[in-house]
């Protein structure tokens, strides 16, 4: 339960960094058509002995960016040897599982499945085809990597969020703040935990919500 | 006493519909949740209800602590007393 105010307005921009400035723009700028809209071209400054650098914004829409920097003379091999598994910034063994290394990533927002086709479309043509399209529970997913390997998701709500998911969510973090406060938390731990809270709060949640109308 | 718990929201309803055919079982309300119980065994087909495996995999709002999941695969759903 949160009583703070909420004065954040989405992601200013996220970083990543590239070895392949020029698969990087094709990518984001020919391929997906996000524009270009601002770039640092910087002399390396600073206590370490950081490399020149340039560092340039794509736009996801509604004015957020993903940006890159590349660094002059930097070697790929800083983020892991090339070749294995992972991206550019972070590189796995072969015994680290695909779960792991998917895990983490960026999803863009479509509004609608016509969206989702036509960047389905552009990156089929593209030297990065759609490797997977996933409806899963409630929006439908493409995914591809980028150049730098980056895992690379465009997603859709398949219907809009219910109250009660809100209310789901929150029983299933405090359940979940609860079970891994104790030794060895487990799924069923979670939904046991869970179900006492749906007991002790999901009837006057309701109750709150019809007089709230 | 068998009891579990799944949200309702549009995917899942249709687990709630095949859980309700069965006579021995019993599909309540509590809030937003569909309350499904019964004396002994509750099995849901996983076929039965259309889900797709997504929605199957993450129904499960609650399980009461005196029951518990024997089965959950791309067949069935099997909760039992504990």
């Amino acid at each position: 339960m949160t009583e703070l105010d909420h004065r954040v307005q989405g992601v200013d921009h996220v970083a990543f960094p590239t070895f392949d400035p020029a698969a990087t723009v094709r990518f984001y700028r020919d391929v997906l058509g996000f524009p270009v809209v601002h770039s640092i071209c910087a002399a390396g400054w600073g206590p370490e002995n950081h490399p020149d650098f340039i560092h340039f914004f794509f736009d996801i829409g509604n004015g957020d960016r993903i940006a890159f920097f590349y660094y002059f003379g930097a070697d790929p091999a800083i983020g892991g040897a090339p070749g294995e598994k992972g991206d550019v910034y972070a590189r796995f063994g072969p015994d680290v599982p695909e779960f792991f290394v998917r895990s983490r990533h960026l999803a863009i927002h479509v509004d609608n499945e016509d969206d989702l086709l036509e960047y389905r479309r552009r990156l089929d043509a593209s030297d990065w085809p759609v490797e997977m399209q996933i409806q899963h529970e409630t929006i439908e997913s493409i995914y591809t990597h980028d150049p730098n390997g980056y895992m690379f998701e465009i997603t859709r709500a398949m219907r809009p969020v219910t109250p009660q998911e809100d209310l789901d969510a929150t029983l299933t973090i405090d359940a979940l703040l609860d079970v891994v406060a104790e030794p060895e938390p487990t799924f069923g731990k979670l939904l046991a935990r869970k179900a006492e809270l749906i007991v002790e709060r999901a009837a006057d949640w309701e109750l709150a919500q019809e007089a709230g109308r | 006493m068998t009891t579990l718990y799944v949200l309702d929201v549009p995917e899942n309803t249709p687990l709630a519909k095949v859980a309700a055919e069965d006579p021995a079982v019993a599909v309540g309300r509590i809030g937003p949740y569909f309350e499904i119980s019964a004396n002994g065994v509750i099995v849901i087909d996983r076929r039965a209800t259309g889900c797709r495996h997504a929605v199957w995999y993450s129904a499960v709002g609650g399980v009461a602590r005196d029951s518990r999941i024997t089965q959950h695969d791309k067949n069935a759903l099997r909760v039992e007393p504990a």
